[in-house]
């Protein structure tokens, strides 16, 4: 990856332009052909720079108003084969394994749900736990969105991006 | 609303990228471009935009962190956590550790000072901290229904 692509990055970031052939677009604000645009595209996507190209939904607006993270507290000696099982399930958007705090916090996977209410979230929640036998959990519904941005932005923390 | 499931695909890196989604709707390019233009000014999508690998760009180290924070404080908080770049996520939660906020650096030592600065400009002590290192993503796919059944449009509650 070069200056080029990230410039390209920083620019298709703000939003694949409505238009179109919206690569010439892009390509036109960094004196690139459309096919030169393409071409670096299809690279870092080849490469998993890029993961994929999609909308940026505000699930709110849509309805989706309840949303929950949920920590799971998973015994010893657990397979972590089985987290997979968490992660398929549908409904989860994200499943994470993380660090506990000994003593105090002693869960360590999480998982990410959506819905129209909070009850069919719940619902969804319970059937795992029945599925997966982990019945030691905390269901975190957010009340407040104070800030979400993808975690990879090349426009605020490209300086550093090698 | 079926557009919205077609996009959370990946958008073929085409020329015209517009009409190969209209094709697999059946409506024409147009049709897509205005629609588009319209979710977007409605504030109902965000604009169409790569989802980066943040490992491949530097991104070496994630945490997830709670603060057990007094009501009265979580908005002056929160605004502070938010002013940094190194948080993408950050919520109010349902529960006494009231916010829950996502930090991404190159370095665990990064994520450190973030933290410590943190913590510093808003007086929390160390004991109402919970910091959560990521270790393993099993899943990263955020991916909505745009098309609820009926019975779930029903029983949406208020916002």
């Amino acid at each position: 990856m070069n200056q080029t692509d990230i410039a390209l990055l920083r620019e298709i970031e703000k939003g694949l332009p409505l238009v179109s052939e919206p690569f010439d677009e892009l390509g036109d604000r960094l004196h690139l052909s459309g096919a030169e645009v393409l071409e670096r595209l299809r690279c870092l996507r080849v490469e998993g720079v890029i993961r994929k190209i999609t909308v940026r939904i505000n699930q709110r607006q849509i309805g989706i108003t309840a949303n929950a993270m949920v920590a799971w507290k998973i015994p010893e000696g657990w397979n972590p084969v089985e987290y997979s099982r968490f992660a398929s399930f549908p409904g989860v958007s994200h499943c994470y394994v993380r660090t506990p705090v000994p003593s105090r916090w002693e869960y360590t996977l999480y998982t990410v749900h959506h819905g129209y209410s909070r009850d069919r979230v719940l619902t969804e929640i319970s059937t795992l736990a029945q599925e997966t036998r982990i019945s030691d959990y905390i269901v975190l519904f957010s009340t407040e969105e104070f800030k979400r941005v993808p975690a990879v932005r090349i426009g605020e923390n490209g300086g550093d991006l090698t | 609303m079926k557009l919205l499931d077609v996009l959370q695909d990946d958008v073929p890196l085409v020329p015209r990228p517009w009409a190969v989604i209209a094709d697999r709707l059946g409506i024409n390019e147009n049709e897509v471009l205005e629609r588009l233009g319209r979710l977007q000014e409605t504030g109902i999508i965000r604009g169409v935009s790569p989802v980066l690998e943040s490992r491949r760009l530097g991104l070496r180290a994630a945490t997830l962190v709670a603060l057990r924070v007094p009501g009265s404080r979580v908005r002056e908080i929160a605004r502070i956590i938010s002013s940094y770049p190194e948080v993408s996520h950050n919520y109010r939660r349902d529960h006494a550790y009231s916010i829950w906020f996502t930090l991404a650096a190159p370095t665990d030592e990064r994520i450190g000072e973030v933290l410590a600065e943190i913590l510093e400009r808003t007086g929390i002590s160390e004991e109402d901290v919970l910091n959560l290192p990521t270790l393993q993503k099993y899943k990263i796919d955020v991916r909505f229904s745009c098309c609820p059944d009926r019975d779930e449009v029903e029983s949406r509650e208020p916002d």
